[in-house]
């Protein structure tokens, strides 16, 4: 067993240790920080693999991106945050996501199982960042320039719907050919927070789209 | 053509040479759309809305003129090819003959949709005032009066554009991935703004999110699996690795192969709205603001039918014999599926949405000739069909519900279009135009495009599809017959509707779309000519 072996079983087992308590965890926001845990030693794990890029692509987008994310949502929503007992699911459905659990694992550990004994030649440095950075800017400069454009125009498309150009906003009723008389509507400003909640439909698309592309990038 | 992009061999880094003429109409599209978000950001709000859409006019005919340039610079388009037959040198975009006649038609389209997008006489415009405020709230109301518009359409809209031209022309499944995902996101918001019936909008768009991002992982997941087969994204080594041209064929791994062209055809064919997968097409087409519809069944369907004939011709002709059946399947049951249904559709936006389901299978029998004649029929096809589409998606935006204080949302129920020929003769005559078209009926445009792919099928032999293609095409007649009838002959019942007086935007592109559809239902050769020399695809 070499150095390598046990700093590779280190992080595994850290790994393993933080996804349990993450989702044992009766405080949501525990939960949260053990995925940090989880996902980061899985970073190290890919160091230790020799893939470097993976694994700084997986501290900036899981640790960094989804981890962030879901810290705000717990943040700007009203879920709640203290220790709960109420967190599990109904059975039935506890059941039905253990039975998917368990099928992943089976299946993710029956092709490792399968794979036990046969080796296969790594070709080196496929994994360093020079490699990925000379493939990326050379032959795949233009799919590479074209993702900037993808989250350009989700993050005018996010705007677009999201943003409330309340009707009470200084200076919008001069544009009213009525001037003052629109003051008057006294919904107009109580409907003004509404916004938030009301973009039902593609509000979710930008921000989940926009998590992949911007770690890697 | 040269291959835009070549990969050096060596670890060095060595620049990659773009040739910046052949991706001009690109790059003036997304130039055009950055511009436009800082118009959006930095221009007054009482000009922002006309300068947005000179913007985007300027663009697109910019751009629809670089074409013309690769057009006129007829050599390098016929002496493409045979650069590509060195090993060590790919490219992400191919500028060929498929890809600029199909990038010159989905220009020429969108500049008639952002002419109908400009419509605002009539009932302020197409497009919600204020997209983040609740329906039916005094908020909202507040928007309308104030006179606020969603003028991001236009930036979005150019998006998607632009990543419609480089759908059909990407030479890796990776470059068509990102392409697919450009053009998809700003449709799936550009739905969801609809100014009247929003909640129906707002549905349509969830929906077609949705599902696009679940066809979209469809087609990563097909990818992924051809990438494995072929250890390469690139079409052209894809098709190696079947046949084993120029390099060992990968045998004993059919499983990759067939599941990644089942997956990545899932995708594809969603995008199209082929049945089984054009559930989410009469919802979407419905709940979108009229000329967004439009926009979506023309252009959408030129680049992802482009895409495909790209798919099946370039990467996957060894393995025709495995996934021809199946293909076929899927084009008989997209026939019969768009024609059976729209006969009993009560909405004509729904009607027309089962329509293009019934023509997205007319153009798959043109796809499955799998020869140089069906890829000019399908270019043909998709060129006249563009224009129907739009013409006729235009017109339905103005025939509108006669209310009290003038013109009402618009009167999309078929029994409010009864007798609308003897008190609208000339937007009855134009739709008239148009449905007659898409029937395929001698001297309209749409009876060559028809007679195009049909006669493409019996040349090889699937003259099986090509039966069920007429028969398909005879029921669909009936409904667009039915139409007619309507608008004709019988007495108007029910609530009334008018025709608004169309902006100058609008009846442009009305006006466009009759005289594309006459003059190619009488001359076919003007557009017969140049699809045939385009039909050549190159590795």
């Amino acid at each position: 067993m070499t150095a390598l072996d046990v700093v590779f079983a280190l992080f595994a087992s850290t790994a393993a240790a933080g996804a349990l308590l993450a989702v044992t965890s009766r405080h949501v926001v525990h939960a949260a920080l053990w995925l940090v845990l989880a996902l980061g030693s899985l970073a190290g794990v890919y160091l230790v693999l020799a893939a470097e890029v993976v694994a700084l692509v997986q501290v900036l987008v899981y640790v960094g991106a989804v981890v962030v994310l879901v810290l705000f949502a717990l943040m700007l929503t009203r879920a709640p945050i203290g220790v709960r007992a109420d967190l599990d699911a109904a059975p039935g459905r506890r059941r039905v996501a253990a039975v998917a659990g368990l099928a992943t694992s089976a299946l993710i550990g029956g092709t490792l199982l399968a794979a036990i004994g046969s080796t296969a030649e790594v070709p080196a440095g496929d994994g360093t960042a020079s490699a990925l950075g000379s493939a990326t800017f050379t032959g795949w400069v233009l799919p590479f320039e074209l993702l900037s454009v993808l989250l350009l125009a989700a993050l005018v498309a996010a705007i677009a719907i999201s943003r409330g150009r309340d009707a009470d906003t200084p200076g919008l009723d001069d544009l009213a050919p009525g001037g003052t008389a629109d003051r008057a509507d006294p919904g107009a400003g109580s409907a003004a927070p509404a916004p938030a909640a009301a973009p039902a439909p593609a509000t979710p698309a930008a921000p989940s789209r926009a998590v992949g592309p911007d770690g890697t990038s | 053509m040269t291959p835009l992009l070549s990969v050096p061999v060596a670890a060095d880094f060595v620049a990659p040479t773009v040739d910046y003429v052949a991706v001009l109409p690109m790059l003036i599209v997304f130039g055009a759309a950055i511009v436009a978000v800082l118009v959006e950001a930095f221009a007054p709000r009482a000009s922002r809305f006309s300068i947005q859409v000179g913007v985007a006019l300027v663009g697109l005919i910019a751009a629809l003129g670089a074409v013309g340039k690769l057009i006129v610079d007829g050599t390098r388009v016929e002496t493409a090819g045979i650069p590509a037959a060195d090993g060590t040198l790919a490219a992400s975009i191919v500028i060929d003959g498929p890809a600029i006649f199909l990038q010159g038609t989905i220009l020429a389209l969108s500049i008639l949709a952002v002419l109908t997008m400009t419509e605002r006489s009539t009932d302020g415009g197409a497009f919600t005032p204020q997209a983040s405020a609740v329906p039916g709230s005094p908020g909202e109301g507040a928007a309308r009066r104030v006179g606020l518009v969603q003028s991001e359409v236009f930036p979005l809209m150019l998006f998607s554009v632009g990543g419609m031209l480089m759908f059909p022309a990407s030479n890796d499944l990776l470059t068509m991935f990102v392409a697919l995902e450009v053009f998809s996101l700003p449709l799936y918001l550009l739905c969801g703004l609809a100014r009247r019936r929003r909640l129906l909008s707002q549905e349509a768009s969830l929906k077609y999110f949705l599902l696009g991002a679940f066809s979209s992982a469809f087609f990563l997941y097909g990818a992924a699996l051809l990438y494995g087969f072929a250890e390469s994204v690139r079409l052209a080594d894809i098709a190696a690795a079947i046949t084993g041209t120029g390099r060992p064929a990968v045998v004993g791994q059919d499983g990759l192969l067939l599941l990644g062209i089942a997956l990545l055809a899932v995708g594809l064919l969603f995008k199209v709205g082929a049945a089984p997968f054009h559930i989410w097409t009469p919802d979407v087409y419905q709940g979108a603001p009229t000329p967004v519809t439009g926009f979506m069944a023309a252009c959408t369907k030129v680049a992802a039918f482009g895409a495909m004939l790209r798919v099946v011709y370039v990467a996957l002709p060894g393995a025709r014999w495995d996934f021809m059946p199946a293909l076929w399947g899927v084009a008989i049951l997209t026939m019969v599926v768009g024609s059976v249904i729209a006969i009993v559709q009560t909405d004509v936006k729904r009607m027309l949405a089962y329509s293009s389901i019934a023509h997205a299978g007319f153009l798959m029998t043109g796809v499955l000739a799998i020869d140089k004649i069906g890829i000019s029929g399908v270019l043909f096809y998709l060129f006249v069909y563009g224009f129907t589409t739009i013409g006729a998606f235009a017109l339905v935006s103005l025939v509108r519900d006669a209310g009290e204080d003038g013109v009402g949302g618009e009167a999309t129920h078929l029994s409010q279009w009864a007798g609308l020929g003897k008190r609208h003769p000339m937007a009855a005559g134009a739709f008239t135009l148009f449905l007659l078209a898409m029937a395929g009926i001698p001297l309209t445009s749409g009876f060559m495009g028809k007679y195009a792919v049909f006669s493409a099928a019996v040349s090889n032999g699937a003259w099986v599809l090509a039966l069920i293609g007429v028969l398909a095409s005879a029921v669909a007649a009936f409904f667009y017959v039915r139409v007619i009838v309507l608008m004709y002959f019988s007495e108007p019942s029910g609530s009334a509707s008018v025709v608004a007086t169309p902006g100058v935007g609008t009846l442009f592109a009305i006006l466009l779309s009759v005289v594309v559809t006459i003059v190619l239902g009488i001359a076919p050769t003007v557009l017969f000519g140049p699809a045939e020399a385009a039909s050549l695809f190159l590795p």
